[in-house]
């Protein structure tokens, strides 16, 4: 990290405080950042939006193909199955891929505008809820054909969905701030996610893999209750061919870790913060 | 006091870049160097700016001049609190607008409406209020109906335009300016001297970097050489321009002289 200014340091709470205000009093703008890069999407194809659904549908069906033709799977209702997690995954990559440049490709405004710069990453994080939201209605249109597995349990998708946020917006403004120091960061990115996904319970279940510390260390990953979450209340399980009630408990630790990385995050970012337009 | 204080009021100002962390740092040069941990970390800094005291009066219009990689834009960085003093202090009274590179800051794919409303809230203006600002800023930018095309469409001028009108529109207590008054065309260019002169008798504070001299002594009332990140001289824009201009015979004179071309070189 850089030596930073000579001025007097904030106090942790206070800088917290400051970070979170930063978010609040400039609704509007990351609102604009939004809707700008909503705008700019897909803007030069033909189907434009429509890539919004199109997109995990055809990896989906690309996971489907494999697994199911080439590793013979007998997983019933596979397609569900992955798409269950891939869908939230999905979120959660692109929109670290997006934060990860969100202030690091801002050059021109980070240097001549004073603002916050939380609102960069946090502008990213809601491109993403987007784009999740257009990943639901793909999900609407596949669960017709599977309409024996809807359960009202779907209903709390919501919760799992706040609790994936959260998780998301940490990560998304420590990545934000690190690659604006190393762009290594960005490059690592992506081989860490793909390691991720691997290492995540999408193309699997936790339950099918044998007990032992693989599974107990493979089940710390904070990803692992949100998509089996997801995929309870989408799929079911082994057993219940339908939606059953997500694991509640291990979500509730999620989200409290989750809150105290964004914490720890905002505070580091906020310290990092004038640095910014001194290195980019 | 009341009516007194001060636009700008700069002590002691010291701005430093860390030449460890630039654009091309990687995680490698960082680890590697904290392997080392040696000593003499003063090596690894560049103090743009040192040691720069400045009290600028609402109603004033100081011109910045000096030869580049003199400290000009760092200063104005520092002013608009985009760089955060290394050392010393700046307490400025308003509202700041930054008008550094003129419209660099744009998003290529919005519209120039579009990207009005970005500006505004990049720089804090409130909603409603750039609601209202917006018919005039359009109005001043006078680009026509490209007001509603993608900003990617804009040639130079356009976006400078778009970019001094909003700077200008917002209505700043203070601005500050980077080499942008010779932007646009002769039109464009008599306007935003109008604007300028307009902004000066609502005695709003206007610092300003520019290498056009003739500017500086026709708009300025007031001027500062800086060298190499010190203030060398500071006084009325006639005898700052003629000592920067002294400054710059030698200098070259010199280069001329050591370089044994001296006697071929042209007056």
């Amino acid at each position: 990290m850089p030596a930073g200014p000579a001025t007097a340091r904030r106090r942790p709470f206070g800088t917290l405080r400051q970070g979170i205000r930063d978010l609040t009093s400039r609704g509007r703008l990351i609102r604009y950042l939004v809707a700008a890069d909503l705008k700019r999407s897909h803007a030069d194809t033909i189907v434009g939006r429509a890539w919004w659904i199109l997109d995990p549908l055809l990896q989906m069906i690309i996971y489907w193909i494999l697994f199911t033709l080439i590793f013979q799977r007998t997983t019933p209702d596979f397609p569900l199955f992955l798409f269950s997690a891939i869908l939230p995954w999905k979120w959660l990559a692109s929109t670290l891929g997006d934060a990860s440049t969100s202030i690091s490709s801002r050059v021109a405004i980070v240097r001549q505008v004073q603002f916050p710069k939380l609102v960069l990453p946090a502008a990213s994080v809601g491109a993403g809820i987007n784009g999740f939201g257009f990943g639901l209605i793909a999900l609407a249109f596949f669960l017709v054909p599977y309409h024996d597995r809807v359960s009202p349990w779907i209903l709390t998708l919501p919760l799992i969905a706040a609790v994936q946020v959260v998780f998301i917006f940490a990560l998304a403004i420590g990545i934000s701030a690190l690659n604006a120091f190393y762009r290594d960061v960005g490059n690592l990115l992506g081989h860490a996610l793909r390691l991720w996904f691997y290492l995540s319970p999408a193309l699997y279940s936790l339950e099918s893999l044998p007990p032992g510390w693989v599974r107990t260390i493979l089940s710390l990953n904070p990803m692992a209750p949100i998509l089996d979450s997801y995929r309870r209340i989408i799929w079911g399980t082994d057993e219940v061919p339908h939606g059953v009630a997500p694991d509640f408990a291990a979500l509730g630790i999620v989200l409290v870790v989750s809150l105290l990385l964004s914490v720890l995050v905002i505070v580091g970012f906020k310290r990092a913060e004038p640095a910014f337009a001194r290195i980019l | 006091m009341s009516g007194a204080e001060p636009a700008i009021l700069v002590r002691g100002l010291g701005v430093r870049y860390n030449l460890t962390l630039t654009r091309r740092t990687t995680l490698k040069s960082t680890l590697a160097r904290l392997g080392r941990r040696s000593g003499a970390p003063g090596a690894r800094y560049f103090w743009a700016l040192k040691n720069l005291d400045l009290t600028v009066q609402h109603g004033e219009i100081v011109g910045l001049i000096g030869p580049n990689g003199a400290g000009k834009s760092t200063l104005l960085l520092a002013l608009a609190g985009i760089l955060e003093p290394s050392t010393g202090s700046i307490v400025v009274d308003g509202r700041v607008s930054t008008l550094l590179t003129l419209g660099a800051g744009f998003d290529a794919d919005l519209t120039g409406i579009e990207n009005i409303r970005l500006a505004g809230a990049f720089l804090g203006i409130d909603g409603k209020k750039l609601e209202a600002l917006t018919p005039g800023i359009i109005a001043f930018a006078d680009i026509g109906d490209f007001i509603d095309a993608q900003v990617k469409t804009y040639s130079l001028g356009m976006k400078a335009r778009l970019g001094f009108s909003i700077a200008t529109s917002i209505a700043p207590d203070i601005l500050l300016l980077d080499e942008v008054l010779g932007t646009g065309d002769q039109e464009f260019r008599a306007k935003s001297q109008l604007r300028i002169r307009e902004l000066m008798t609502q005695a709003k504070a206007i610092v300003m970097v520019t290498h056009d001299l003739t500017y500086v002594t026709e708009f300025c009332n007031r001027a500062l050489l800086l060298e190499q990140g010190r203030l060398v001289y500071d006084g009325a824009p006639d005898d700052t321009v003629a000592l920067y201009r002294e400054r710059v015979t030698k200098k070259t004179l010199l280069a001329a002289g050591t370089s044994g071309r001296f006697e071929g070189a042209t007056p």
